[in-house]
């Protein structure tokens, strides 16, 4: 790990103390100091970005480049679970990169709010695009009044489903809850996996959650956050039990792959490229590997997963996508700021936007959207998206409580009420 | 014959003493001892005031809480699980993987024509990454009944066998040991073959001549003199069990639910993903010693047994 110059002998002591503690016990936490990013060198601009986000960034910082001949950037990528080892060792060292990804809202460890608590994210509120930011995904954008974070946009959750594999059940896509059973019942009795799911890896286990919750719970009740930071309602006796049971009557039916704990978004990625598995829910984010995994693209779509048979209750998950911030202790933090100015421009929000598949966050005119999300804008202009569920949540314990809970739902091994309150009692923990 | 065999134990115990007379100067150890305390105790010590604070991990905010981080490990049912999980792995490691270790060492150490590749096969696993076995392994453990280790049940016949081998909370911690074991068991064999081959080959000759038979050898001679081999083995072994994190976190996450948590991938999730890193460092802590105190009695135990022998 490449230490700079700034940390003093005393600080790095310290923090190989707590890593000799651990390595003591664990053993391996060696490797988790690793990364692939160099230090800064001159005039360079060193990046960690997030995977997959990849596409949009490297887009925007060639573009930038070649727009300014005195910029170069060390840039390199970290999948979702490195930037809570690599990057967040290196912030705690003191030898954070100058742009880094940083998880919108709150709840996680590598959160904006988390990270701004830690005054580790420099100011970017004077910036003329943070003007252009929409009233409902500030909270994803601000902490304490100042913008922290940019992201290109919002991606959207549904179910990414194989065309053929509808067409050779003979369904539609489905826009209530008794249709979605209808048509998982009709493509398991034609041999096909209704839904693929791969809840070995853990960040996937939450998703029909989220995919069911604005229905189940948001719907009802719009202020559901606010009331959750007011201890006034719990996860136990709001419509997150209703979800919860939902996800366990698709298991009971049976459209689920068989042991889906042990299968990975991977396999399950390739179930539905391949015609195996009809659908997935997935974030369009990763739109991409899907298509990957197909003989073509086009034979996969997207579709808005019902969570009721009332189609109006039926809202949508739409979070901002994963951002980038320039680091508070940043040398270089005038250069990062002006290449965030840069990637807030209308132009290159839409570019970055595209290249990963997300809703740009505003655009001038017509907006270059991936077609396959277009039955979601109209959630979007009606307001009927919600934003991922743990960027509202208080502290980084209550989404990984999440995915071992429906691990354990999955497993047998708990009730959806033990479940839950197992979820309040993390959110209950100060941040 | 185990009369014999203690003699020459006592003989190899005395031997260091023989050579005593003239004890090294401790100076020739100062700048190795300094080093290591440099970077090693200071640094230990040094970061294990964190777990009495609430430091995330980030950050200079951090307020000292004397030791509620303790009360709260010993009161939080996830670390509790992940001991029991921890204490479970590592007494299915310690007994098979050095069962197998000293099966394969016997089986090696004997005249067949093929030991030397043999040994090199057993062995192999050992030099492969952990992180690699762990993928490789979580490949054969592919639950779909047409993939891995499934799809071999199904093509002898045992199809009825097939398991959701990382999937099923109940059978995930044993595929996990079982991988652990499949790796190392390679190692407790070379150094249960070091001992083989330290056994004289005049004892078993003379025990042969006086009529004893295979057990009778193996009993009498040959287990007491793999005394120290054992104790090595089983330290080691210990101590891996203690501290098993790699398998798990490539394998399982620590899943399904809690099922495979161990106490090193708890102060790793509280310090990487939940952000206490004040916590993480009193699970280190309280590790760090109940693995030295399990490591002294037993040393203490296993040494005093191979005076005895």
């Amino acid at each position: 790990m490449a230490l700079d110059r700034s940390v003093s002998r005393r600080r790095l002591l310290q923090l190989m103390g707590g890593a000799t503690v651990a390595a003591t016990a664990a053993g391996t936490l060696a490797a988790c100091g690793g990364g692939n990013a160099g230090s800064s060198s001159g005039g360079t601009l060193k990046v960690i970005g997030a995977g997959s986000q990849e596409a949009g960034l490297r887009k925007a910082l060639d573009d930038y480049k070649k727009a300014n001949s005195g910029f170069d950037f060390n840039l390199s990528f970290s999948p979702a679970d490195q930037l809570q080892t690599s990057l967040r060792a290196q912030l705690a060292a003191g030898n954070a990169p100058d742009l880094h990804a940083v998880y919108p809202g709150n709840g996680s460890a590598m959160s904006m709010v988390q990270l701004s608590k830690a005054n580790l994210l420099a100011d970017l509120s004077s910036q003329s695009w943070t003007q252009k930011i929409p009233t409902g995904f500030k909270g994803a954008f601000q902490n304490d009044g100042k913008t922290l974070i940019f992201s290109p946009g919002t991606s959207v959750l549904g179910a990414i489903y194989n065309k053929k594999a509808f067409a050779t059940a003979g369904v539609e896509v489905p826009t209530t809850w008794s249709e979605l059973l209808s048509v998982c019942d009709k493509l398991k009795k034609k041999g096909i996996v209704p839904i693929a799911l791969g809840a070995q890896t853990p960040w996937v286990t939450q998703l029909i959650d989220y995919a069911l919750v604005p229905g189940t719970v948001y719907a009802k009740t719009p202020d559901f956050d606010d009331k959750m930071t007011a201890g006034t309602a719990s996860f136990v006796e709001s419509g997150w039990a209703d979800a919860m049971d939902k996800y366990l009557e698709l298991q009971k039916k049976g459209f689920f792959n068989d042991n889906p704990n042990g299968t990975t978004y991977e396999q399950a990625t390739s179930m539905v490229g391949t015609g195996k598995a009809a659908m997935a829910v997935q974030v369009s984010a990763v739109l991409q590997a899907f298509r990957e995994a197909a003989p073509t693209p086009d034979d996969l779509g997207m579709f808005p997963f019902p969570a009721t048979d009332v189609a109006a209750d039926n809202w949508i998950p739409g979070g901002v996508v994963v951002g980038i911030a320039v680091s508070a202790k940043s040398k270089k933090a005038e250069q990062a700021k002006k290449f965030i100015e840069y990637c807030g421009r209308p132009e290159t929000v839409n570019a970055w936007a595209e290249a990963v598949a997300c809703v740009p966050l505003y655009s001038e005119g017509d907006a270059k959207v991936d077609p396959v999300l277009k039955p979601f804008l109209p959630y979007l202009k009606d307001n009927k998206a919600v934003p991922f569920m743990d960027q509202r949540w208080p502290n980084a314990e209550v989404q990984p409580t999440h995915f071992a809970v429906v691990q354990e739902l999955l497993g047998g091994r708990t009730t959806v009420p033990a479940a839950l309150k197992k979820m309040d009692e993390a959110y209950r923990k100060n941040a | 014959m185990t009369i014999t065999a203690q003699a020459v134990r006592r003989d190899a115990v005395r031997a260091p003493r023989r050579r005593g007379g003239i004890a090294p100067p401790w100076l020739f150890a100062v700048p190795a001892l300094a080093v290591y305390a440099l970077v090693v105790l200071y640094p230990a010590l040094s970061g294990a005031g964190s777990a009495f604070t609430d430091w995330s991990g980030v950050g200079e905010q951090r307020s000292f809480v004397g030791l509620d981080n303790f009360q709260q490990l010993f009161h939080d049912d996830q670390a509790l699980g992940a001991l029991r999980n921890t204490l479970l792995l590592t007494v299915a490691i310690v007994v098979i993987q050095n069962g197998i270790g000293l099966l394969l060492a016997l089986g090696v150490h004997t005249n067949i024509k093929s030991r030397m590749t043999l040994r090199v096969i057993f062995f192999a696993p050992v030099v492969v990454s952990p992180v690699m076995v762990s993928f490789l392994w979580k490949y054969v453990y592919n639950p779909a009944p047409d993939a891995g280790l499934n799809a071999v049940l199904g093509a002898i016949g045992l199809g009825g066998l097939r398991q959701d081998w990382l999937g099923n909370p109940s059978l995930a911690i044993w595929s996990v040991a079982f991988t652990v074991i499949w790796q190392c068991a390679g190692y407790s064999m070379v150094i249960f073959l070091a001992g083989l081959e330290g056994v004289p080959a005049e004892l078993h000759e003379s025990a042969m001549v006086d009529g004893a038979g295979t057990v009778a050898r193996f009993r009498h001679i040959t287990w007491p003199l793999l005394a120290p081999a054992l104790t090595i083995n089983l330290m080691l072994s210990t101590v891996g069990g203690l501290t098993l994190f790699t398998q798990i976190i490539a394998m399982t996450n620590g899943g399904p639910g809690y099922a495979t948590d161990t106490l090193s991938t708890v102060l790793y999730k509280q310090a990487f993903v939940y952000g206490k890193f004040g916590y993480s460092t009193a699970v280190a802590l309280v590790l760090a010693i109940f693995v030295a105190a399990v490591s002294f009695i037993q040393i203490g135990y296993l040494r005093s047994r191979e005076t005895a022998a």
